[in-house]
């Protein structure tokens, strides 16, 4: 189930507040699309032509190589339930899609060879844009985007929940109270995990502090190995991140520490560090998404995976106690049943207030989150 | 009895002959290759074709891979002319793109004084950035292709901390990057800019310059031989720091036209290998400015013929190797072309007369 922000209604944080599907909400194709929200949206928003299945192509641009065992591997697990579904169409991709003018070049090179929908697996910004701007017969879709024309829409998965759940379970578990976070960029999806994280520790474990490392790239696993062990060096023993693959895991494991990870099950390179990982889905969101573009029904629009569709908890490592679990899912229970813990007051690294008491951050302000949490430190 | 005998010229027709083999040599291995993986090779060919030079969208793409491509070309064989390297062309590059980014970001005003001033700031970022190297080289004799190649390393970082720290935007999603600038060059075709043909104009005029101002005439003879043109009273020192500020501020003009032309922001990782990729430019042209534009041209070409390859779902690493294979047996072509059969019956003949 999705959320759907139709364009009108971009500008961040004058959005109502959070929405929660429950149980029983329809079913995938009506999901985000059908929503009330999106269907009063005003016009300018044009919806394209139906394209029969057998002459469609979707084509994909994947930020790192699908075979990363992390966030492109789920991406890619999306496009074969998509080819799945639908047998007859023609999809392609490219992995590896650099954040540079080559970006604009591939995107081109989809529309040129035909491709009805086009969707970037990471923020290509202006790069998926100029191409969209001139492109009005595609329809374009970013991961962690933020911009919203009549043909471009974005979407993400709301991670923040699933991290703070697994933020408890690192309060929890930690001895040193010092958690390790290998980033990547500072930039708002990052501070939102390591936030959230943190967030969470403290939580249940107030004495907890974060110390964060940016790599300056999602797949870099040697770069991301040598941040781990710095971290570890310096005392941490619970690390977390946001790479799209598991090297930290295996710092982690041959150390002696704990990890949480995020996009996939990633147990297997390190069995006994392993807590959880944030689990990404993004088939049901993709099947959805093409279906509209194939009925003539999509629009542009900004659309969040929500706890439970699409984004949650994976299913505890084996070393973790069974306290910590009860303790975690209990939250996880009351996240999912339309509570958010991202209440005021919340301080920044410098002590200010930045979320005074009584406020409750909803998802587009986490989305925009561009500072540390107190008790962080390496980032913001 | 005849045998190979390696000279050290080749003539320029020997030259292309032997560089036509090597790229059909390395068409057909890759046909070959292709087709074992069960590809329908003609299909695929035609489709290369026609999204390269067979299309306007593929004429305006191979443009905009050009630009960049012959100014960092141009930036390395003017270092080659005075025997020297610089392997620094992507520094210079994020350089320029950070000198000019902070003037678009910074100064406001009409694009037709902005632009220029963009301009300005990089080429002077980018001889700042070599000067340290072209000083060490002219005073220290501290080999260039190692402090240049460093300090490409030093630039990246900086670009990387500027997009990410004091000029960040704060609403970019995967990536950090500054605001979109204000100002950009001019399109002229499609998505082509006008840096295209300044660029073109610039090698022709380094051309000019090299073939016939005093200035280029005596960075070649000090390239040729630094003692004679020492002994002819040439400022040899003074014409390896002016070969390498020109080149630093080429190679930083490039990163200047693609920050104002394509990307419109500062960000980490823009400079794409234009830098690197320069090298081999320079090494196709073999040292002539006019021959930077084919060279520029080959280039573009494999790297668009790359991005066409990679939609048809043949891996990025496969098309590096391809990349690779072509430019290996370019070399290898351009070392045969210096053998030559010789009969060296008339040796005997002159021994026998004695």
């Amino acid at each position: 189930m999705t959320r759907t922000f139709p364009v009108l209604r971009k500008n961040a944080l004058l959005l109502p507040e959070r929405r929660r599907f429950l149980k029983g909400a329809g079913s995938l194709a009506a999901g985000g699309l059908l929503n009330p929200l999106a269907a009063h949206a005003a016009t300018p928003i044009l919806s394209l032509p139906p394209v029969k299945e057998e002459d469609a192509l979707v084509a994909f641009g994947h930020t790192g190589p699908i075979t990363d065992g992390g966030w492109d591997t789920a991406h890619d697990m999306g496009v074969q339930a998509v080819r799945k579904a639908f047998p007859r169409l023609r999809t392609v991709y490219v992995e590896s899609v650099p954040y540079s003018a080559d970006a604009t070049r591939i995107f081109r090179q989809f529309v040129a060879e035909g491709a009805n929908m086009v969707l970037g697996t990471s923020n290509y910004g202006d790069f998926i844009k100029d191409v969209a701007d001139r492109a009005p017969e595609v329809a374009f879709l970013e991961c962690d985007g933020t911009s919203v024309t009549r043909n471009l829409g974005w979407y993400y998965v709301t991670h923040w929940y699933p991290s703070y759940v697994i933020g408890i379970a690192a309060g929890l578990m930690t001895k040193t109270n010092r958690l390790g976070y290998v980033g990547t960029f500072p930039i708002p999806s990052v501070f939102a995990s390591a936030n959230a994280t943190l967030l969470g520790a403290q939580s249940v474990n107030p004495a907890c502090t974060m110390q964060a490392v940016s790599t300056n790239s999602w797949f870099d696993p040697q770069a991301a190995t040598q941040a781990a062990t710095a971290l570890a060096d310096s005392g941490c023993d619970f690390l977390c991140g946001i790479t799209d693959e598991p090297a930290y895991l295996r710092v982690a494991e041959s150390r002696g520490l704990k990890a949480a990870m995020w996009n996939l099950d990633m147990r297997r390179f390190g069995p006994n560090a392993y807590v959880s990982s944030v689990m990404l889905d993004f088939a049901p969101f993709y099947i959805e998404q093409v279906r509209a573009r194939l009925n003539g029904t999509w629009k542009a629009a900004g659309n969040f995976l929500t706890m439970a569709h699409g984004v949650d908890r994976d299913i505890w490592g084996q070393t973790v106690p069974e306290n910590v679990r009860t303790q975690a899912d209990a939250m996880r229970d009351r996240i999912l049943a339309g509570y958010s813990p991202f209440q005021g007051p919340i301080r920044d690294n410098n002590g200010a207030i930045r979320i005074p008491a009584g406020t409750t951050m909803n998802d587009m302000a986490i989305y925009q989150w561009d500072w540390g949490v107190q008790g962080m430190t390496g980032l913001g | 009895m005849s045998r190979f005998q390696r000279f050290p010229t080749a003539p320029a027709r020997r030259i292309l002959v032997c560089r036509a083999i090597a790229i059909l040599v390395s068409v057909i291995v890759v046909s070959l290759l292709l087709a074992m993986s069960g590809r329908n090779v003609g299909e695929l060919a035609h489709l290369v074709l026609t999204s390269t030079i067979g299309s306007r969208f593929g004429l305006e793409d191979l443009a905009l891979f050009m630009t960049p491509l012959l100014l960092t070309g141009g930036a390395v064989t003017v270092t080659r002319r005075m025997g020297l390297w610089n392997i620094g062309g992507e520094g210079q590059f994020y350089l320029g793109a950070a000198g000019a980014a902070g003037v678009g970001l910074f100064i406001h005003g009409p694009a037709i004084l902005i632009l220029p001033l963009m301009a300005l700031a990089a080429m002077l970022c980018g001889m700042i950035w070599i000067l340290l190297p072209a000083l060490a080289r002219a005073f220290a004799d501290v080999n260039e292709i190692i402090t240049t190649l460093l300090l490409n390393f030093v630039a990246g970082l900086l670009v990387y901390w500027l997009a990410t720290g004091p000029w960040r935007d704060r609403v970019t999603g995967a990536l950090a990057s500054t605001e979109r600038l204000p100002v950009s060059i001019p399109d002229l075709w499609g998505v082509v800019h006008w840096g295209f043909p300044l660029a073109l104009l610039i090698v022709g005029g380094l051309a000019a310059i090299m073939s016939s101002t005093r200035w280029g005439y005596e960075v070649r003879i000090s390239g040729a031989s630094a003692g004679m043109a020492r002994y002819a009273g040439m400022p040899v020192r003074v014409r390896i720091i002016s070969a390498m500020l020109l080149s630093g501020a080429l190679a930083a003009l490039a990163g200047m036209f693609e920050v104002a032309g394509t990307v419109h922001r500062l960000q980490g990782g823009m400079a794409d290998n234009f830098g690197y990729l320069g090298i081999v430019v320079a090494v196709l042209a073999r040292g002539s400015c006019l021959a930077v534009i084919p060279a520029a041209f080959l280039m573009a070409l494999i790297l668009d013929v790359g991005i066409v390859l990679q939609t048809q779902q043949v891996a990025a690493t496969v098309v590096l190797a391809i990349t690779g294979l072509v430019l290996l047996l370019v070399a290898i072509a351009d070392e045969c072309a210096h053998y030559r059969v010789v009969t060296p019956a008339t040796g005997r003949t002159v021994r026998k007369a004695s």
